[in-house]
């Protein structure tokens, strides 16, 4: 494809993105030396989906200029999509096991009320809720990671953007829905299991014989490939006119009306396409994870989605992935108890208190010294290479 | 002579203020106006009402022979009806280039999934020179717009009016921040426009205006308050009042 010929940035971005698959796979326990454990190729893993949804963030508040604060509430239907069907085929192939004893063999209903009651006896119920319809079967749950995520995305911006609701009132907008997702989330009788949500996901049905050392890579794999395909996709995408049209709506969206162009459809399109895209990076993310919550997709989850493009630089693709790429991880190191405390006598910096300040200390900084994020670094060395 | 676009009794408020009061207008095609008046006189709220910015409270905007109204459509129908805008203040995408800014403008399907699939034709690369060479800007079409001098972004965006091919051309404020020589060649294409196009200009210099050599209608808190050829208004005592100030 001509995307890779005429645009250096993707050609650099992806070699980059086939080397460091390729070292981690060296690297790995399952394939190599196992220099890098099977927790951290998770992280790894995740990290590379929340790159993904990163892309997504740059492409609607970056190109299109529509800061949505509810993305990641797109993401978390994803995982809730996936899980439901992970759930459903591990928690029933425990249950056939268990029952296989019997003198009698259990009835196809037996087995269907045993999973369910195994499933949902922790908000006290028993019966399978209407949205597990489609759990049984891997194929109809994965055609709803994108169509769930991709329909809440269409309703709600058709709604907002039909009646020019723009700026800062859209970003209230987007963050009134997903606490409010959340919030419905966090139900018993929602039918998600409330605030216990989905759990063991990191069990792939019909993968017991095979370890998570190399579960953990295959799904590494597979992110990094969606990432990989997302970040051309994208790249081709603002490389048409339509690239031209939307960046044009960001930075004067009524000129673009006087040209002829329905700006709503454009941004209906821009907010659905990225809305999908955020949905299948939840789906790879949060088998890594092994679990998830309403907690996730609480309003500070999206913000930070927009703090990591902000950080990265917006406008450009490859800040979006750094940005991500570089705050997550440093955000994992910092809260997950690796990072030594520093000890000031009577005063103890903790970092897992302590990385919220530093997080907003590096904002602040980079907004100052490097407005176009660490993206636009990125520029600035590669031209003084060149020059 | 049938009229290409016809406003009958047009009247706005804003909180209280009567910005346009009962305005009737109409042009025909081809023709060139000038719409001229003191600031305040209505001239942008005017424009503002065609092309769909803003509602007016009563009247009515008909559009072509079927005189369809123009009030129940959105400012893209409009746009694509053949109404093409050039602002006062020169409003291009200054974070693209010429030539993306003449691209997007050019006439062509507007949807999105026209816009993901269109390339370049030979037509369109023709059509763009040929515009940045009536622009004089064939040399710059690389150039990132937002680096342009004023009057280069004025240019610009005549040109973009161009590529939009409209039929009618809402020209607010042309000559602004234009050289001596600019200002001739402005002219000159907006003569040349008005033997196949409606065109509507929006001006304060009456030098301008006198160049342009064309009916001229006089706005007046926001009424005409005449019309007829430069010399028949100038003679007019309410508008040596109200506009040549006394």
């Amino acid at each position: 494809m001509s995307i890779f010929t005429q645009n250096r940035s993707v050609r650099i971005f992806i070699g980059i993105l086939v080397l460091f698959t390729l070292g981690v796979t060296v690297m790995s326990e399952a394939y190599g030396t196992g220099a890098i454990s099977v927790s951290f190729t998770k992280v790894l893993g995740m990290t590379l989906c929340l790159c993904l949804a990163a892309l997504a963030m740059d492409l609607v508040w970056g190109y299109c200029g529509i800061l949505s604060l509810g993305h990641f509430a797109f993401f978390g239907l994803g995982g809730y999509g996936i899980g439901m069907w992970l759930m459903t085929a591990r928690t029933e192939a425990v249950v056939r096991a268990n029952l296989a004893g019997g003198v009698i063999p259990p009835t196809e209903a037996e087995v269907s009320q045993a999973t369910a009651l195994q499933i949902f006896s922790v908000v006290g119920a028993e019966d399978w809720p209407w949205m597990w319809a489609a759990s049984d079967s891997l194929f109809l749950s994965l055609v709803l990671i994108v169509a769930v995520p991709g329909l809440l995305a269409l309703v709600f911006g058709w709604l907002a953007f039909r009646s020019r609701v723009t700026g800062v009132y859209l970003s209230i907008l987007t963050q009134a829905m997903t606490l409010a997702l959340s919030l419905y989330l966090f139900q018993n009788d929602t039918g998600l299991r409330g605030n216990n949500g989905l759990s063991g996901l990191q069990n792939i049905p019909g993968a017991d014989a095979i370890g998570q050392d190399r579960i953990s890579i295959w799904f590494f794999w597979a992110s990094a490939v969606a990432l990989g395909l997302a970040y051309v996709a994208a790249a081709w995408l603002i490389s048409s006119k339509f690239g031209n049209i939307i960046r044009g709506i960001r930075d004067d969206e009524q000129r673009v009306r006087f040209l002829g162009y329905r700006v709503e459809s454009y941004k209906l399109f821009v907010f659905t396409l990225t809305g999908i895209l955020c949905g299948v990076a939840g789906a790879l993310y949060y088998p890594q994870a092994g679990i998830i919550n309403p907690d996730e997709i609480a309003p500070i989850a999206s913000i930070y989605l927009a703090v990591w493009v902000a950080i990265g630089g917006r406008g450009r693709l490859y800040g979006a992935v750094i940005g991500a790429a570089v705050v997550s991880l440093l955000s994992t190191y910092f809260t997950g108890g690796r990072a030594p405390d520093i000890a000031l006598g009577a005063f103890r910096i903790e970092w897992v208190d302590w990385w919220p300040v530093l997080l907003g200390l590096g904002f602040v900084l980079v907004t100052l010294f490097a407005p176009k994020g660490l993206g636009g670094l990125v520029d600035y060395i590669v031209r003084k290479d060149r020059a | 002579m049938s009229s290409l676009l016809e406003v009958q009794g047009v009247s706005v408020t804003f909180d209280g203020f009567r910005a346009i009061n009962n305005l009737s207008f109409q042009i025909g095609m081809p023709e060139m106006r000038a719409v001229i008046g003191p600031n305040g006189a209505g001239k942008t709220t005017f424009m503002d009402i065609v092309t769909g910015k803003t509602r007016p409270d009563t009247g009515s905007v008909r559009w072509g022979d079927l005189g369809h109204s123009l009030l129940s459509m959105s400012e893209a129908q409009i746009a694509q009806a053949g109404i093409g805008r050039k602002f006062q203040r020169p409003t291009v995408f200054e974070d693209q280039s010429v030539h993306d800014n003449l691209r997007v403008a050019l006439k062509k399907p507007r949807g999105p999934i026209a816009a993901i699939l269109d390339r370049t034709t030979d037509t369109d690369r023709a059509r763009i020179a040929e515009i940045a060479e009536e622009i004089g800007m064939a040399g710059h079409l690389g150039t990132r717009a937002g680096i342009l001098s004023h009057g280069q972004k004025q240019w610009l965006e005549i040109g973009m009016l161009l590529a939009q091919d409209p039929k009618l051309l809402l020209v607010d404020e042309p000559a602004a921040g234009m050289t001596t020589e600019e200002r001739e060649h402005t002219t000159a294409l907006l003569k040349r426009l008005a033997e196949t196009h409606a065109v509507v200009v929006v001006e304060h210099d009456m030098e301008f205006v006198r160049r342009l050599d064309c009916r001229v209608t006089v706005l007046h808190e926001g009424a005409v308050l005449a019309e007829g050829s430069l010399e028949h208004v100038m003679a007019d005592d309410r508008v040596v009042d109200v506009y040549l100030g006394r």
